[in-house]
């Protein structure tokens, strides 16, 4: 899975969570704004209603005021001229709650307006009929009734009064619509809303679970990974050192081997010195025979006094012959150098705590008498502890310090300063000197095994510093060099603090 | 003693056995010697056909041997012969160009009577061989086993 495609779907995420919540509020506001709907829509079907109610109550009124007025004309009792003037007070104020309630509606204040002046009509004859009924006249009371009956203002209330409740009805079934129409619609965006809702939740979850698999595929795929690293590793390591451990091996039995036939160069080449001994004392009894020389001096037991050529010729026998000692002496030391060398990587190394400081004083010590021989004092600052190789550690400081000591500036006292400090779990020691240095160009040069560098004045093979670079790295440390030709020399040894025995030291 | 002792050398390389006999003979040790130059001839004599080492009962032998051998190392020659019940009383000297301390400290634990490392000097080297010899002509060497 690529960066590109996990930032993709990152986004794909938010959006589609973005679209989710963007949904919700969307289906809130909605909701909201239907039900305020709903709410008025349902004030207007139950505002219908009321007027339809305020309709019949006035109208009712109305019955009341004519039925109590022909009651108090039939029998005159003052409870039916109670109840009809009660009626009658209530009829005005009746349509002037009415007209209130339409207001809002133009052909209900007509109607109303209609509506009014009917009753206000009514009203007057109720007026009329009363003041009849108080003068003592029925009969003219009994006609107005009778003329009312069939008079334009009963029917025109009626009408009005129909017209008005129709008008209502037809409202009233409008708004029931309306209300229902409202309600659906909620009820339908909520649905609908939910379902997004939902659709897209479950498409998070697909989406989340889709790439927690991934992840956990890249989780699996990783840890394959590390230990397909770890096995490589394994393998290489093994292979290094056993490829290592061949060379040791081959450098032990080769240095082994060549050994031997040194032996027989070596041991003939001595018999050879014997031979020639017998030779040139035959030679020069040869030579007395043959000649009238006067009878030769003895010079020593075996060395017959030789005369001119054979004089030469015993003198070139014994420098070949001691070219070829030399030379095999030498190639003995390589040789054992080899050997030892071989031998030091064989060893096994044990990690034990080292006081440091006490370690190298105990060197210092053994080096007391090339120190005083050299006029040079040795300097040991504080130094940290560390857990390593005794052996090692020994070899690695004696090797420097008597380096030091050996290739101080003639004529100048020296002055070696071995320094320790500790940084990330390492431990840095430096050996500094302020003998004849080194030129840079050397700097590699004199850590190769059998290589030298400045001037030769001084017995050596060019071992030790290959072999203490050999420990070094052994102990998981590296080793430098900072030098100028004839400002000293300062050798930086870096070693881990606690060095654990590790598979690089189980070469057997 | 009622045989002279018989010196078996086992040694590979010519040059080294010449030299080795050349500084016995020079201290004066006149015994025969047997030279082998291969680690399986030596064990035939040695062991004989039967792989016994019954030919030897009686016989006074002092085995110098090199442990560097072309078909087999010295410290085969060295442990058979000191599990051989005829032979595991005949003096075992190593002479060899190894100087390893754990090679050294083996054959002794194997059984051997003395060490030498051939040192490259040849003058450390011969007076070895004519120490060893001083000491062929005074140590008593037991007839093996019956």
């Amino acid at each position: 899975m690529t960066a590109d495609a996990t930032r993709r779907r990152a986004i794909g995420q938010i959006l589609l969570l973005a679209a989710g919540f963007l949904v919700l509020v969307a289906i809130s506001a909605s909701s909201v704004m239907l039900v305020n709907r709903a709410r008025e829509d349902s004030g207007l079907v139950v505002h219908t209603i009321e007027v339809e109610n305020q309709i019949n109550t006035l109208l009712l009124e109305i019955r009341r005021g004519e039925s109590a007025a022909r009651g108090y004309l039939l029998t005159l009792g003052p409870e039916f001229l109670a109840d009809h003037n009660a009626a009658v007070a209530a009829i005005l104020p009746d349509i002037d709650k009415l007209a209130q309630l339409t207001s809002d509606n133009p052909a209900q204040a007509e109607n109303i307006r209609k509506l009014r002046s009917a009753a206000q009509d009514r009203l007057a004859q109720f007026a009329k009929e009363m003041d009849f009924v108080k003068q003592g006249q029925p009969g003219g009371a009994v006609a107005l009734i009778r003329e009312a009956a069939v008079s334009d203002t009963t029917s025109s209330i009626r009408d009005v009064a129909v017209a008005m409740r129709g008008e209502e009805e037809r409202l009233f079934a409008l708004r029931n619509i309306n209300a229902d129409r409202t309600q659906r619609l909620a009820s339908r965006v909520t649905i609908a809303g939910s379902a997004l809702v939902i659709l897209l939740a479950a498409i998070s979850i697909f989406l989340v679970r889709r790439s927690a698999r991934a992840r956990d595929e890249a989780e699996a795929q990783l840890r394959d990974n590390n230990l397909n690293l770890e096995a490589t590793v394994d393998e290489r390591t093994a292979d290094l050192r056993e490829a290592n451990n061949e060379i040791q091996r081959f450098a032990y039995i080769v240095s082994h081997d060549l050994r031997s036939p040194l032996v027989n160069i070596m041991g003939f080449t001595s018999e050879l010195d014997e031979l020639r001994a017998d030779i040139f004392r035959r030679i020069a009894s040869l030579g007395r025979a043959a000649g009238s020389a006067p009878v030769p001096v003895l010079v020593g037991e075996n060395e017959p006094e030789l005369e001119g050529e054979d004089r030469q010729l015993s003198q070139d026998f014994s420098e070949a012959l001691g070219f070829i000692k030399s030379s095999i002496a030498k190639m003995d030391r390589l040789i054992t150098a080899i050997l030892n060398l071989t031998r030091e990587g064989r060893r096994e190394f044990e990690p034990v705590r080292i006081d440091t400081r006490e370690l190298i004083e105990t060197i210092v010590t053994t080096v007391a008498h090339q120190a005083a021989e050299a006029e040079a004092q040795i300097r040991i600052e504080p130094l940290p502890e560390i857990v390593s190789d005794r052996l090692a550690l020994e070899q690695i400081f004696s090797n420097l310090i008597d380096n030091a000591l050996k290739y101080l500036k003639p004529g100048t006292p020296g002055d070696i300063t071995i320094r320790g400090r500790t940084k990330l779990g390492f431990a840095i020691f430096e050996v500094a000197d302020n003998g004849r240095g080194i030129d840079p160009k050397d700097h590699q040069r004199i850590f190769d095994l059998f290589r030298r560098a400045g001037i030769q004045d001084k017995p050596g093979q060019g071992i030790g510093l290959a072999h203490v670079r050999a420990l070094v790295r052994r102990l998981g440390g590296t080793m430098s060099v900072h030098s100028e030709l004839n400002n000293g020399s300062t050798f930086t040894i870096t070693l881990p603090i606690k060095w654990a025995t590790t598979n690089r030291n189980r070469d057997t | 003693m009622s045989k002279p002792v018989t010196i078996i050398m086992i040694e590979d390389d010519e040059g080294h056995a010449r030299l080795i006999e050349r500084n016995i003979r020079r201290s004066g040790v006149n015994n025969d010697i047997m030279p082998f130059t291969n680690g399986t001839e030596a064990v035939n004599y040695l062991f004989g056909k039967d792989g016994s080492g019954l030919d030897h009962k009686g016989n006074a032998l002092l085995i110098l041997l090199d442990l560097n051998l072309p078909d087999m190392t010295g410290i085969d020659i060295l442990r058979r012969v000191k599990e051989n019940k005829y032979l595991k009383y005949a003096p075992v000297v190593v002479l060899t160009t190894t100087d390893d301390s754990q090679e050294i400290k083996r054959c002794y634990e194997l059984g051997c009577n003395v060490y030498i490392t051939k040192p490259v000097n040849y003058e450390s080297f011969a007076n070895a061989i004519r120490q060893l010899g001083l000491f062929f002509s005074v140590i008593q060497v037991p007839p093996a086993a019956p």
